[in-house]
């Protein structure tokens, strides 16, 4: 299982492009924005579409469940996903 | 009978509260506009209700300071029933708290609000099951334009008079994460030591969330045993669900409150949604900034236009009845002074400060209400980064330019300390509504509007470089921004319209008080030649910065409000025409002191309260250096450009 994790594409949310949408695989660093994110629904296994990433341009926007979340480059870089 | 309001940010639970209160609470499409608790004595169908307006959380663990006050009073106090307010149109992410506020054993009531809104997106509630699903009464509302909310209230008395509440449904988790739970629930009820007010399954599961609140202050007291125990039951957890224990239950919550739902909502179709549209272009890397500066500088010259033309007009009126007051009473006599003094506190309110406040504050209420602002944060990330913050922490800062004191209490949004610190001093540096009628009513009014517009640039430059300063001395990670991005709403007419009347009252109730005893007092000193003492002591600073002598009192009024200080220069200088009697340079001089120096005394007030005291002297002490410094250079830049 772990074997086929890594086989797959994994990369941070900064890595991928507008309007995919991505299945969360890991969310790394302190529970802080963990848990900030959990209480909007988002966490390991939740499946988000990535509404805008503009690269060098300002914190990502992602859409779960209808609710629009606008998340900083810093955060976004520790949540590791794979496309789906 | 004691109601709570409590629901998610921005669900309505404000305008609700304001629909049966009268405008009390303030509300604006923005997470986090209520940071404390407004309590009133409500009248509702005949039944008085004793209704607290909380501040949004989206859950009972509290990720920061205002979600903690929630939970905290929600327990202590002894509250009849709870009003879960919910925005229908995200019912969904709302029911994860609906289910924690179950665990504790409250009565409640379920309000969907905004209801309309969901109509619109094409979401249909069958209210009846998901009310037989929780076994807890479900209404409808749409508290904007007050409806459905008698019939709310009438059901919030039937539930507590005569206890027709639904027979309470328990919701439980799945099979296998529900036996680690009811596990350490038994263990807390058997062993337990301390007198704890909160009912085991939610003690239970905060623990197991790694809630650093409850592991303090429960494992804590009970010993490594139970320690251990919270330790190999979270590490079961992880093993069934392969997520970090922090927000396994959390998500847990997440997928059962999607279950239900499935269950009860059918999705139609949408009313095409222009809104998203809008944000395509709003929020674009490049355009967005466009249009940021673009609504800022209308903002700016339409506030400036409209309060100028009334300023002009009601200053040459009041002039009228000054220059035929010599007629009526003796010039060197004690009345005359008296009556002139009275006199200048009144104009000063009418002709200088209300034309520029209330376009001002109309417009920013506009701003806030269609949720701009949190648009404005987005933008503002990668800004706020290379200051050391992140877009959060816009919040507080744009509410400063309202006031400072709503907006240090704003901080409160912010998860980690060190942020709420270095928002906190930044914010009380904002000109506020009564800094800015001093830079409209003098800056703008006698040198033109261009200079005023260079003053807030030039704001803007000292508190970012402040606080890059700061944020440089406390090295530490911020944890960067989450914050949810609410969807545009048209304000209504009456909401601004209260809104606006709800701040400018605390002028004309407040300020304006304050203003004319404040011009009083000036005028006796005068009269008896006191101010000289005053401006003598004063002197040292006021020929430092090049300043007439006569001003050096009307700095010390300022402390206490800040448009005290321009109201009575005029009057110290005996004049309306500012510009025949002081030079650009000393113009400008005065207001970049006036814009940066000491916060005035309410803020004072809430700094000490929200960071320390210490923290509240360190601001005084920045302040007052940084606008001495500066108004300095434009002095001695003045004496030598100009």
């Amino acid at each position: 299982m772990e074997i086929e994790k890594i086989g797959r594409q994994m990369k941070s949310l900064l890595e991928v492009p507008s309007n995919r949408h991505v299945k969360i695989v890991s969310i790394i660093g302190g529970k802080g924005a963990r848990q900030i994110l959990a209480q909007l629904g988002v966490g390991v296994g939740s499946t988000v579409m990535i509404r805008r990433n503009a690269p060098f341009a300002g914190p990502l926007l992602i859409e779960n469940h209808g609710t629009s979340i606008a998340v900083g480059r810093g955060v976004a870089a520790k949540i590791l996903v794979e496309e789906v | 009978m004691k109601i709570a309001l409590v629901g998610q940010p921005n669900a309505g639970k404000s305008t609700l509260f304001n629909s049966v209160a009268g405008y009390k609470s303030e509300t604006s499409n923005l997470p986090g506009t209520t940071v404390k608790y407004t309590e009133s004595r409500v009248r509702v169908n005949g039944d008085v209700f004793e209704l607290i307006d909380f501040p949004g959380t989206y859950s009972l663990s509290a990720t920061n300071d205002a979600e903690a006050e929630v939970r905290e009073y929600l327990v202590s106090s002894n509250i009849d029933l709870i009003i879960n307010v919910i925005d229908a149109s995200q019912l969904g992410r709302s029911l994860p708290l609906t289910l924690e506020l179950m665990e504790l054993d409250v009565p409640m009531v379920l309000a969907l609000n905004m209801y309309d809104e969901a109509r619109r997106k094409g979401i249909d509630i069958n209210t009846s099951e998901l009310s037989g699903i929780l076994g807890i009464k479900v209404l409808t509302t749409i508290a904007s334009k007050n409806l459905g909310v008698r019939e709310l209230f009438y059901a919030v008395k039937n539930i507590i008079k005569n206890s027709q509440q639904p027979e309470r449904k328990r919701i439980r988790c799945q099979k296998d994460v529900e036996e680690v739970i009811g596990e350490l629930e038994g263990y807390l009820r058997e062993n337990l030591l301390l007198n704890n007010p909160y009912p085991h399954r939610f003690l239970a599961t905060k623990l197991l969330e790694d809630d650093d609140y409850f592991l303090k202050s429960v494992a804590g007291e009970n010993g490594t045993h139970l320690s251990h125990k919270i330790r190999k039951l979270q590490n079961r957890l992880v093993q069934l669900r392969g997520k970090p224990q922090d927000t396994v239950l959390v998500l847990e919550r997440h997928t059962t409150a999607m279950d239900i739902f499935g269950q009860v909502v059918k999705i139609g179709h949408p009313v095409r949604d222009w809104r998203e549209k809008i944000d395509d272009i709003v929020m674009h890397k490049i355009a967005g900034y466009v249009i940021l500066v673009g609504v800022l500088v209308a903002f700016f010259y339409g506030v400036f236009e409209f309060g100028a033309i009334v300023e002009g007009f009601l200053l040459s009126g009041f002039d009228k009845i000054n220059a035929v007051l010599p007629l009526y009473l003796d010039s060197n006599g004690f009345s005359f002074h008296l009556v002139k003094a009275l006199l200048w506190g009144i104009s000063g309110g009418v002709a200088i400060v209300l034309p520029y406040l209330i376009p001002f504050l109309v417009g920013l209420t506009l701003l806030e209400d269609m949720g701009y602002m949190p648009r404005v944060a987005f933008l503002m990330d990668a800004f706020m980064h290379r200051i050391g913050l992140h877009g959060t922490a816009v919040i507080p800062v744009v509410l400063g330019y309202g006031c400072n004191v709503p907006a240090v209490m704003a901080t409160r949004i912010l998860p980690s300390r060190r942020d709420k610190i270095i928002a906190g001093v930044i914010a009380s540096m904002v000109p506020c509504s009564a800094r800015s009628v001093v830079i409209f009513g003098l800056v703008a009014f006698y040198l033109g509007p261009l200079w005023a517009f260079f003053i807030y640039l030039f704001n803007i430059f000292v508190i970012a470089s402040s606080g890059k300063i700061l944020s440089h001395l406390m090295p530490e990670v911020s944890p960067g921004m989450v914050l949810e991005i609410p969807p545009y709403r048209m304000p209504s007419f009456n909401v601004i319209k209260k809104k606006t009347w709800f701040r400018i009252k605390e002028f004309i109730t407040v300020a304006w008080p304050l203003l004319i005893a404040g011009s009083l007092i000036l005028g006796m000193m005068e009269y008896f030649s006191l101010d000289h003492w005053t401006n003598l002591a004063l002197s040292p600073l006021t020929a430092f910065l090049g300043l007439p002598m006569v001003v050096g009192t009307t700095l010390i009024f300022g402390v206490l409000r800040k448009e005290l200080s321009l109201i009575m220069l005029t009057q110290a200088l005996g004049t309306t025409a500012v510009i025949s009697v002081l030079t650009t340079t000393q113009i400008l001089t005065f207001t970049i002191f006036v814009t940066f120096y000491i916060p005035c005394v309410a803020t004072m007030a809430v700094l000490s309260k929200e960071l320390n005291r210490n923290w509240m002297l360190i601001t005084v002490g920045i302040t007052l250096s940084i606008a001495l410094v500066l108004a300095w250079i434009v002095h001695i830049s003045g004496v030598f450009l100009l």
